[in-house]
């Protein structure tokens, strides 16, 4: 396989940033009661993380190094406030069910993790498919485990009812910590398919 | 270049930090009217429902456009009053140019200073009339509309939304179907200006018809709902009176008139 097509394959499968970094777990756990909304929140993460290691490898060899943090942190800001003004414009709906968890995608140890560990080291355009793939790694996870979650906790999918209406729905499942067990299955999948990434 | 030297890292940190902030308020700037035009039908949508003309849902459904051409259709007339209750101005209802008094910071602030408060009223053809109330909840203000039958005082629906209460608990003021539900067919105090209605820790007691349950782990968000509620009606208190008043009237004429 090409480098280049490593770098967009392997975050999405097997270097997964939710099932192998355990990065973004707080919000996968907070958005993914409904499709719609962790469908929304994939595509923003995506493209914050694209565009803040694209924006972050030009500058890169600019950047002093003593205030390298600071300066990532002011690009990802930057571009978390534009996804958060597009959306309020265009879906404010869903803006407002995703509230605050919009603006804390700045706190998403992907989106950091990502600038330090590749885009600081790697072309403007790797960095931004880097940044692209694992966005999608991430959002691959929340839309599986929505999935389970508003089937299995409304019974319906993209608010619209798919099991029978006698289907009594699950409390439990739209709680918080049924996201964690269902994510621990989700990883558990993963290791099973990977074998190579368990530990000893 | 040495890109660790004090002065480069100084002019390089103020550069980009002046960059981001002219992209933002580009970006600001451009977005502006759109979020008012959401913002705005989110505010009439949330009237209407609390006026029994609809959910949330359906009106999110038919977009922005249908929701101003719905308001305009439904509502009778809409104006402003003073705190003696007496009419100031008509807000204007024509699909094109639909008039609000939604920035409730000043007003709240001219009522708790007896000053020159307008607050708006809407009244719609099916009989309710629509309310605005407005407090500090929290993490930050919650406000509400509250629609009320003919005769002034009973409570048709109400419809509450806040700008940042916690999520799961304060936030249920807004999501709660349950907690909204418990005020229709409540009515407020009006005799009682300084406290028309009561949202009580540990549940209302039976049969009070001018109270209803809190929210239990909302306490602070529910005190400063039923603070807000209390400061508004009482407000407008002067205004639902004579209005009553005038209702029965000429309900009276009419059935004068009849015999």
């Amino acid at each position: 396989m090409s480098k280049l097509k490593e770098t967009i394959i392997n975050p999405i499968f097997r270097d997964n940033p939710i099932a192998v970094l355990i990065l973004g777990i707080c919000s996968s756990l907070a958005v993914t009661v409904q499709l719609n909304g962790a469908c929304v929140m994939a595509l923003s993460v995506t493209i914050v993380t694209g565009l803040s290691s694209f924006v972050c490898s030009i500058i890169r060899n600019t950047i002093p190094n003593r205030v390298r943090i600071i300066v990532q942190l002011v690009v990802v800001a930057l571009m978390v406030i534009l996804v958060d003004q597009v959306l309020k414009a265009y879906m404010y709906p869903v803006e407002k069910q995703l509230s605050v968890y919009i603006g804390l995608i700045i706190t998403n140890c992907i989106v950091m993790g990502r600038i330090e560990a590749f885009a600081l080291g790697n072309k403007p355009i790797p960095s931004l498919l880097d940044g692209l793939a694992n966005g999608v790694g991430y959002g691959l996870i929340l839309v599986i485990v929505a999935f389970f979650r508003e089937l299995l906790g409304s019974g319906t999918l993209f608010g619209m009812q798919v099991l029978p209406a006698g289907y009594e729905p699950n409390g439990l499942v739209i709680l918080p910590p049924f996201a964690l067990i269902l994510l621990g299955c989700v990883i558990w999948v993963h290791r099973a398919i990977y074998k190579d990434l368990q530990e000893k | 270049m040495n890109t660790n030297s004090n002065v480069y890292t100084i002019i390089y940190t103020a550069v980009v930090v002046v960059i981001v902030a002219a992209v933002l308020a580009v970006a600001a700037m451009a977005f502006k009217p759109m979020q008012t035009a959401n913002i705005k039908a989110e505010t009439l949508s949330q009237m209407m429902v609390a006026a029994g003309l609809g959910t949330m849902d359906e009106f999110q459904e038919i977009g922005n456009d249908n929701v101003l051409v719905k308001y305009s259709e439904n509502i009778e007339e809409a104006f402003t009053v003073n705190l003696d209750g007496d009419k100031v101005a008509d807000l204007r209802t024509d699909k094109d140019n639909i008039e609000l008094v939604d920035n409730f910071k000043p007003q709240d602030i001219a009522i708790k200073n007896h000053g020159e408060a307008t607050l708006p009223v809407y009244r719609f053809k099916s009989g309710a009339t629509v309310i605005p109330i407005y407090g500090a909840g929290l993490w930050g203000p919650v406000w509400g509309y509250i629609a009320l039958d003919k005769d002034y005082s009973t409570i048709l629906g109400v419809y509450f939304d806040h700008s940042g209460e916690t999520p799961g608990l304060g936030s249920k003021i807004k999501d709660d179907p349950e907690f909204q539900a418990q005020f229709i067919g409540k009515s407020f105090n009006l005799e009682n200006a300084a406290n028309p209605f009561d949202i009580v820790k540990g549940g209302a007691p039976e049969g009070d018809m001018h109270a209803v349950d809190a929210i239990s782990g909302s306490t602070m968000t529910c005190r400063g709902l039923d603070v807000g509620i209390d400061l508004w009606i009482g407000a407008y208190s002067n205004y639902l009176v004579k209005a009553a008043a005038a209702g029965n009237a000429t309900a009276e004429a009419s059935t004068a008139t009849e015999e």
